[in-house]
């Protein structure tokens, strides 16, 4: 027998009220839990998403830069357009390794069996410029090349959904010209798994844009000169410069007024857990006087009966953080999409991202609760005076 | 030879609110190695304010207590516990066993306080010694009085202390389950233990070696029995 299987003995005396405050810890380590993965898999994500663009800088229309910049990363179709001549400008800059341009078009489909109309995007590139910014992009079939018509890929995401093949030839825009899927992309994990592409031109064509473009991705031959290729870009009249790092920035801090209320509720929850463990605690303490009394007639010391309550809360706050890990864990999905609705921009992969250190953290925090919320029951316990405490069991 | 148990004008003061209460007034007492005593008296005599302090659960107002030697008298709370666990064995009227710990973990309790490593083997020898061998994992609410007064008992012992501090130890039992108590005392006081024991019951009182008898916080009288009644 040793201290912490005589607390877990004592704690079955009152299992209803341990497992009431068990819960109560599980709750708010759960939602910590849950917030620090959310975290990391955050900024993981996002920072994936940008980097899956391969690109430093993206040249948008003169308007909202940040707004049009997080739209074309979700293939969102903004309203206005740069012109084949702005590329050719970017192109000439100094610095510039590689400039791609690409119209973005999208459409709604209608779902034959539901009947319910969901988006379809289309990203009109120069897939040689393309494959250049994203060399990881792999395809089952062939790419096509810039010249080539009636041809199109499709992302890995897509081709599954709507049960697409290479060879499959498809109805496309307003005259219902017809398009063959020469390659499915492999899976990148990204948005690209949700898009069809086209070669520019064709793109131009099909959908009356000729001579129109979204966007144009850059890419600089030396990342510390990011800043000075896009001073020489903002020159160019209509365009308007957006890095990378401002994207990730703007949106980290959107979403950072949306963690700072989630911080609230888990210091809250926290709070609550806290006082929850300290009132059965303070409960038990007052219950056992005479218990602990009688400990002390026996040999223990004031540091042996504040080890035990110590012992015994620390075992009820690591149970809970073990139980909230797990439901954490468990209905990651659920608080995923809870979460998703309140942040103003979501990455397309999972938020949520759990490592051995995460878990390693919520275990120590828990034991830390414990701790903290043990000192001041222990301290009282073992101040009791031996005699005051057994005085009941004398005459 | 000095007593293992040495009080000498011994007083204890308490404050129940601003009125002061003289547990103990000038308390002469002595107990030797081996003795078994009884003290006896009304509610309201000193018996728990003598007993505390035998057990180092209190320290005197005033006047002299030795135990097995050493004066308790301004010893830190550290130091009385040490002297409580290598000395003193306690057993209550109540009992106060530990619910969800079977007979046998609340003999081995002390050694967990005491840091001594519980031998199966000493666990089991003190069950046999208070008559539980049979009942060792069993929990004290399948016990009956008697059997959890005698896990109480083998608690007392299992650090091997020098004195048992018996507090009205039958005052829960009925009458044949007190005389076996009274006969497992007398038996481990023929294995040298020292017995102090506290009763109401007069005629088990007068078992013992010496019978004390206190009266508001003195000593009153002080009647010696022969051994072999004892025995």
């Amino acid at each position: 027998m040793n201290f912490f299987t005589l607390a877990a003995k004592n704690l079955q005396r009152r299992r209803g009220r341990t497992m009431l405050t068990v819960i109560g810890v599980a709750i708010a380590i759960s939602v910590l839990f849950s917030l620090l993965a959310l975290n990391s898999g955050y900024e993981k994500e996002l920072s994936k998403e940008v980097n899956s663009l391969g690109v430093h800088i993206l040249a948008v229309p003169k308007g909202c830069p940040y707004e049009a910049a997080s739209l074309i990363m979700h293939g969102g179709v903004i309203p206005k357009y740069l012109s084949d001549s702005d590329y050719q400008n970017v192109s000439t800059i100094a610095g510039v390794e590689l400039a791609s341009p690409m119209l973005l078009h999208q459409f709604m489909k209608k779902d034959e069996k539901t009947g319910v109309s969901t988006p379809h995007i289309i990203y009109g590139i120069n897939m040689e410029e393309t494959r250049k910014l994203k060399p990881w992009w792999t395809v089952e079939g062939r790419f096509f090349s810039d010249n080539e018509k009636g041809v199109m890929l499709v992302g890995r995401g897509l081709a599954d959904k709507e049960n697409l093949s290479v060879g499959q030839v498809l109805p496309v825009g307003p005259k219902k010209e017809n398009f063959t899927i020469v390659g499915i992309l492999d899976r990148t994990g990204d948005q690209d798994d949700q898009f069809h592409f086209f070669p520019l031109k064709e793109a131009q064509r099909v959908f009356n844009k000729q001579g129109m473009i979204t966007t144009i991705a850059v890419k600089v031959r030396d990342v510390s000169r990011i800043a000075a290729v896009s001073q020489e870009m903002e020159k160019i009249p209509d365009i308007q410069v957006v890095t990378m790092t401002q994207i990730m920035g703007t949106i980290m801090n959107l979403a950072g007024s949306a963690r700072s209320l989630l911080l609230t509720v888990i210091a809250i929850a926290l709070i609550i857990s806290a006082f929850g463990i300290i009132n059965t605690l303070l409960m038990s303490v007052n219950e056992r006087t005479r218990e602990f009394g009688m400990m002390k007639a026996i040999g223990a010391s004031g540091l042996d009966i504040a080890r035990m309550v110590l012992a015994e809360t620390v075992f009820i706050t690591l149970l809970g953080g073990i139980l909230g890990t797990v439901a954490a864990v468990v209905g990651s999905s659920i608080i995923e999409s809870f979460v998703k609705g309140m942040l103003p921009y979501s990455p397309g992969g999972s938020l949520i991202s759990y490592s051995p250190q995460l878990v390693g953290f919520a275990l120590a925090f828990s034991v830390l609760l414990g701790l903290v919320c043990g000192i001041y029951p222990a301290v009282k316990s073992s101040r009791l005076s031996p005699m005051e405490a057994i005085r009941g069991g004398f005459e | 030879m000095s007593g293992i148990i040495e009080a000498k004008g011994l007083c204890k003061v308490y404050l129940r609110g601003r009125e002061e209460i003289q547990a103990l007034r000038n308390v002469d007492f002595s107990v030797e190695a081996g003795e078994f005593i009884s003290i006896i008296g009304p509610s309201g005599s000193g018996k728990t304010a003598l007993l505390n302090m035998f057990g180092c659960l209190d320290t005197p107002s005033s006047g002299s207590l030795r135990l097995n030697g050493i004066e308790i008298a301004g010893l830190k709370e550290r130091d009385l516990v040490k002297l409580r666990r290598e000395n003193i064995g306690f057993v209550f009227q109540q009992f106060y066993l530990m619910p969800t710990l079977t007979a046998r973990e609340n003999i081995e309790l002390p050694l967990l306080f005491s840091k001594k490593s519980g031998s199966k083997k000493r666990i089991d020898e003190v069950l046999q010694m208070v008559g539980l061998a049979d009942r060792g994992d069993h929990l004290p609410g399948q016990l009956s009085g008697g059997e959890m007064q005698r896990v109480a008992i083998g608690r007392a012992i299992i650090n091997d202390p020098k004195i048992i501090l018996a507090d009205e130890p039958t005052g829960n039992l009925d009458s044949v389950t007190s005389e076996m108590i009274f006969g497992l005392f007398s038996e481990l006081n023929k294995r040298g233990l020292t017995l102090v024991v506290v009763t109401h019951n007069l005629d088990l009182a007068r078992r013992a070696e010496k019978m004390y008898s206190l009266r508001d916080g003195r000593i009153v009288s002080c009647e010696e029995r022969a051994c072999a009644e004892v025995v």
